[in-house]
């Protein structure tokens, strides 16, 4: 860089304006606008508008007219919200835990030296996260369904008897968790495998030398070892898991399935918005939801740090 | 360092044409101006108009250059957005049943009645027309097809449990819905619980209700209560079918109701004449067996399409002269042939093509039948609200059906629900 190309001098630029320094860098501040139009057009005024919108009444098409706090109240007096929180939060459960222990396992099993042709696991582990989640959720509907379902089939070829997957209000959570989990486990199986690869070698031959077992070493060095790189697979299954939609959208429909079981709060958001027409409410319900995302997310964080310190 | 800010601004220059010219769409008003013709844009969906007709419109037309888009996916939804973005919007749009969401928004559209429709009104069936017509009695939405419903029948099964199986002993014999849920004992009787009379709880009450002439509005706006004995009769109904045993539980348009259609499980349902190709397509095993007849308890409607024109159209003249040549009684009898999109004109009604046998339903000739219950289906009032309304009863339905909930329980619930809804303020 020739010493006259100025944006690395602020001894120089001090003396100006903002203003007057950012039009006299103006092509370079250009070069990157496209960026910062974009995301002010696609992320920033659709944030902005939604929270103009929640506090107020639109059916989509006619005038807006202000609501007050009104969607608000609605909102928190709605028993459907509250089942949706509560579902979203049973399915949360049924998923992660499951997904991040098998997860856990299919890495350390991967890192294990004597594993062959490892690219290859490590390819098919991720292939599930990259397949159509339309696609997926229509499998395991087949899967799942009540009659000529294929876990069904299983089922009664053992001789026991059917089980009303779809119309049972944990058999439907269970059959949403079990997409989750087949969807995402290969996604965190990489991820700790990179954490796994970051231990340095050294800390396992010294554990060994001192006379430490398998077990002690996983315990001991490989968990406290990983512990950032498990904040950060809670932490996005967290957000992940508050966001479901596709999955109980495509395999019970806009309604959550019987009993609404599996209606979720983005299903329950994408329903009063976009199949009832209450875009304001669909808008409170919005932030409704970021709010629980943040609560719920700094309360894993927390669990999840805690442990260690 | 003059030559490197040069090169800046030509590469931003050059990401700025790239942009614009990756999404503008200039409209053609030049070329429409320069050969004197009327641009018109039509948004429908597939199978809605037959695009033979639509082809021979343009030939019919000579001054319109017709724009005929099928809008694929939501179509609703699509179509709502570009209300809402109020850019973009098409001259002539197809509207399905769900017309009364948009009657709040009557002022986008072009009251037809100003443009000539009265003088047509008296070839169509009056209930359709008047779906098309607000509480303000702005007519939004020229009739296209309809869905009058009718019993489908398996006569081999009826026959077998010792129920009449001829189309008008039936229809006799079976003429409302405890005579309808007492052969469905039968059916269950004879074929050990194997056979079941019909298909799911939120269809029974679906059609007890389109036989009624009142809903859950009143054409001011205001909400009748769930004590209304339309909704009331309905969901007994419903309710009473679920606690004989005499449905599959199998939900429309999934893989299992094609299954227990197909495979002899499910031995009647009341449909709409459009399930005749939902049916044909997901029991083609069952071919011959089935017959069609008049339904228990009365004629209803499911269903059937509108066509509108935007008021953001330029040539709303010409747009609607297109409309009324599409849905004359000639076209739409042509439409009934090539799409099965069942006339809302009674005049085509006697027409042969109504009068054809069909070897699916054993060499019946459905149309006839179709074309009596579309002549007797009462005028109800939907409002806007009503898919909202109708979705929040059957979903509980389903909790009856599927989970046996208790049905006093679920039905207080319900109206708590419901009044909730009704009395809303989110919209």
């Amino acid at each position: 860089m020739s010493p006259d190309s100025g944006p690395f001098h602020p001894d120089l630029d001090r003396q100006k304006s903002l203003w007057a320094r950012i039009w006299e860098h103006r092509a370079l501040y250009a070069a990157i606008s496209p960026f910062y139009i974009l995301f002010a057009v696609f992320g920033l005024f659709p944030i902005a508008f939604s929270l103009y919108l929640a506090f107020h009444k639109w059916d989509g098409i006619g005038v807006m007219t202000y609501n007050g706090l009104n969607n608000f109240k609605y909102m928190l007096t709605d028993a459907e919200f509250w089942q949706a929180v509560g579902n979203t939060f049973m399915i949360w459960i049924y998923s992660t835990i499951p997904m991040l222990f098998f997860a856990l396992i299919i890495a350390f099993l991967l890192h294990a030296p004597f594993v062959k042709f490892r690219t290859l696991f490590r390819v098919g582990y991720f292939l599930p996260n990259v397949t159509s989640i339309v696609a997926v959720a229509i499998i395991f509907g087949a899967l799942f369904a009540n009659n000529y379902g294929f876990l069904n089939y299983l089922l009664q070829s053992i001789g026991l008897p059917v089980v009303e997957w779809l119309n049972a209000p944990w058999g439907i959570k269970v059959a949403i968790s079990s997409m989750v989990v087949w969807r995402w486990t290969g996604y965190n199986a990489i991820i700790y495998l990179a954490g796994l690869q970051s231990i340095p070698q050294t800390l396992y031959e010294a554990a060994k030398i001192d006379g430490a077992s398998a077990v002690q070493s996983f315990f001991r060095i490989t968990i406290p070892m990983l512990r950032p790189v498990i904040l950060f697979t809670v932490i996005t299954s967290t957000i992940g898991g508050m966001q479901l939609f596709t999955e109980p959208q495509v395999l019970v429909g806009n309604d959550g399935g019987s009993g609404a079981a599996g209606m979720t709060i983005v299903l329950y958001l994408y329903r009063e918005s976009f199949i009832n027409n209450y875009f304001g409410y669909g808008a409170a319900v919005g932030w409704g939801m970021f709010l629980i995302i943040a609560l719920f997310s700094i309360v894993n964080w927390k669990l999840v740090q805690g442990k260690s310190s | 360092m003059i030559r490197r800010k040069r090169t800046c601004w030509t590469a931003m220059i050059m990401a700025c044409v790239l942009l614009i010219s990756g999404c503008s769409v200039w409209p053609g008003q030049d070329d429409a101006a320069s050969s004197k013709k009327v641009a018109l844009t039509l948004w429908y969906w597939n199978r809605s108009i037959d695009d033979k007709l639509i082809a021979r419109a343009k030939e019919k037309f000579p001054n319109i250059e017709l724009t005929a888009q099928k809008i694929g996916g939501d179509f609703k939804a699509k179509l709502k957005t570009t209300l809402a973005a109020r850019s973009g919007e098409p001259d002539i749009v197809a509207l399905n049943d769900w017309i009364m969401e948009l009657f709040p928004s009557e002022d986008r559209f072009y009251n037809l009645y100003d443009l000539g429709a009265g003088e047509v009104e008296d070839q169509y069936l009056p209930w359709k027309w008047k779906q098309g017509v607000t509480p303000n009695g702005q007519m939004i939405g020229f009739p296209m097809d309809t869905g009058p419903t009718a019993l489908f029948y398996r006569a081999d099964l009826f026959k077998e449990a010792g129920l009449p199986s001829e189309p008008e002993e039936v229809a006799r014999q079976i003429d409302n819905w405890d005579a309808y849920a007492a052969a469905g004992e039968k059916i269950k009787e004879k074929f050990d619980g194997k056979v079941f009379l019909t298909d799911n709880i939120g269809s029974v009450y679906s059609q007890v209700l389109s036989q009624a002439s009142e809903r859950y509005f009143r054409p001011d706006g205001s909400f009748i209560g769930m004590d209304s004995p339309a909704v009331r009769t309905s969901w007994d109904t419903a309710v009473a079918f679920k606690q004989k045993g005499l449905l599959a539980n199998a939900d429309g348009w999934t893989p299992a109701w094609n299954a227990a259609m197909n495979n002899g499980e499910i031995a009647s349902f009341v449909g709409a004449v459009w399930m005749k190709q939902v049916l044909q397509e997901a029991a083609p095993d069952t071919s011959g067996q089935w017959r069609v007849t008049r339904a228990p308890g009365g004629d209803g409607n499911n269903g059937g399409s509108f066509l509108s024109i935007l008021k953001s159209s330029k040539h709303p003249k010409e747009a609607f002269e297109l409309i009324r040549w599409l849905q004359s009684p000639e076209n739409q009898l042509e439409q009934y042939q090539t799409l099965n999109l069942f006339p809302s004109a009674p005049g085509v009604f006697d027409k042969p093509a109504l009068k054809e046998k069909e070897t699916f339903f054993g060499g019946q000739a459905t149309g006839t039948v179709f074309a009596e219950s579309a002549q007797h289906v009462p005028d109800a009032f939907f409002g806007e609200r009503y898919p909202s309304v109708h979705n929040i009863i059957t979903r509980r339905l389903n909790d009856i059906a599927k989970q046996n909930a208790d049905p006093q329980q679920v039905w207080s619930d319900t109206v708590h629900r419901v009044e909730r809804e009704a009395a809303s303020v989110k919209a």
